[in-house]
């Protein structure tokens, strides 16, 4: 059994514990396998923290794919969508927060995850 | 080769089968300004329209809000997600209905346009509550109408659009480039024009024609601002389709008169992106 946060929770997952809302409605029983819509209906209720059943390294391991191919291609159809305007420092910053938010939810590898740190333009 | 003059006023008056908006929605945006307005004069109104009483029910029944229980009554809906959350729904579905399924040819192009649209709206949203703007549902809804001459284009213009689609694929500009170079006017003109046939409140109108130079806007510049930033957060998002595969310039105006910290600009888009996840659910 393992503690999981709601960024964290993944369809497929199965419940340790009943999920309730703050006014205690049951809204997932135990036992049952997490599905996307469940997610959402979490999302939306606010609830934060599930037990779900498994081990935690295992549960790591799945993560693992790399994905940096999506990554580049994301990254490669934003800049030519932001090409004619890339002078302008503002739109550099949106042109990053982008980036970062379009590919938030793909795994990193083990090495992609060394180089995460914000890199900074110092020009 | 004779070149016409342009007019956009003459294609609009053209269109008389034009769309409007249902009188019940005005009145529930009123009732929900009124701070006196109860639950049940509220209900009153919804109960009158038969169909925003069933989306109502439906929607509070669906997966989003989850309840195990069913809830039957509108009133019960009312308490159960608020004022607000009435409002904004009510509003939000009945714009979506004007223009749907029309053209089934259309119809995958056209609810990108939406998609597009909603982005946009729920970025005015997200920014406008940052600026701590007192008009927040408002921001919402211009969000959402900032392109409807777009949609009015592709609808009742199929000659000129499906040449406008060309230009754009051909030279990868933006769409309101290729507009005037075609048309000689754009979406911004069609949308205002669209937005005065509704009588629409001023700052509405404003909005919708100036969402590209916001300084033109008059008093209302601040909010053609928001809307400014909130379409070029949602293209860089990827929300939607808004025609073409390019994000407008940045105008220096708007973006000084808003007063964002630059560091602000990742936290933003990406409250943006958490709550166009959620409002999505509710139109699919």
């Amino acid at each position: 059994m393992i503690r999981v946060n709601i960024v964290d929770l993944k369809p497929g997952m199965v419940l340790a514990q009943a999920v309730q809302n703050q006014q205690g409605v049951l809204l997932l029983d135990a036992g049952a396998k997490i599905s996307k819509k469940n997610i959402r209906i979490f999302k939306s209720w606010g609830v934060n923290e599930f037990t779900v059943e498994g081990e935690l390294n295992k549960l790591k391991a799945a993560g693992e794919t790399p994905a940096a191919e999506i990554r580049a291609a994301v990254k490669m159809a934003l800049k030519a969508k932001f090409s004619d305007v890339m002078d302008d420092p503002v739109m550099v910053e949106i042109f990053n927060a982008a980036s970062k938010q379009l590919t938030k939810d793909l795994p990193k590898s083990e090495h992609e995850k060394e180089n995460s740190r914000p890199k900074k333009n110092y020009r | 080769m004779k070149k016409r003059i342009p007019d956009p006023k003459r294609i609009i008056d053209r269109i008389d089968d034009l769309p409007t908006l249902p009188r019940t929605v005005l009145k529930i945006t009123e009732l929900v300004n009124d701070p006196k307005s109860s639950a049940k004069d509220l209900a009153r109104v919804i109960t009158d329209d038969q169909i925003l009483t069933a989306r109502l029910l439906k929607l509070v029944n669906s997966s989003f809000y989850g309840i195990p229980q069913r809830i039957s009554t509108v009133t019960g809906a009312i308490v159960l997600i608020g004022f607000d959350a009435i409002r904004n729904l009510l509003l939000t579905t009945s714009v979506f209905d004007l223009f749907a399924d029309r053209n089934r040819k259309n119809q995958q192009k056209q609810e990108k346009f939406w998609d597009h649209s909603l982005g946009c709206a729920v970025g005015a949203k997200v920014i406008g509550n940052y600026l701590r703007h007192d008009s927040i549902e408002e921001l919402f809804v211009a969000g959402l109408l900032h392109d409807i001459g777009k949609i009015v284009e592709m609808m009742f213009q199929p000659a000129e659009f499906s040449k406008i689609v060309a230009v754009i694929s051909r030279e990868n500009i933006l769409m309101i480039a290729a507009e005037n170079k075609i048309m000689g006017y754009n979406h911004a003109e069609i949308g205002k024009l669209l937005a005065e046939k509704w009588n629409l409140p001023a700052k509405l109108v404003q909005i919708i024609a100036h969402h590209h130079q916001p300084k033109v806007a008059g008093s209302f510049a601040m909010e053609a601002a928001i809307v400014h930033l909130a379409d070029i957060f949602c293209r860089a998002l990827n929300m939607g389709f808004g025609g073409d595969n390019k994000i407008p310039p940045l105008d220096r105006f708007a973006w000084q008169s808003l007063k964002i910290q630059t560091s602000a600009i990742e936290s933003l888009m990406k409250t943006m992106q958490d709550e166009y996840g959620d409002i999505r659910l509710f139109i699919s």
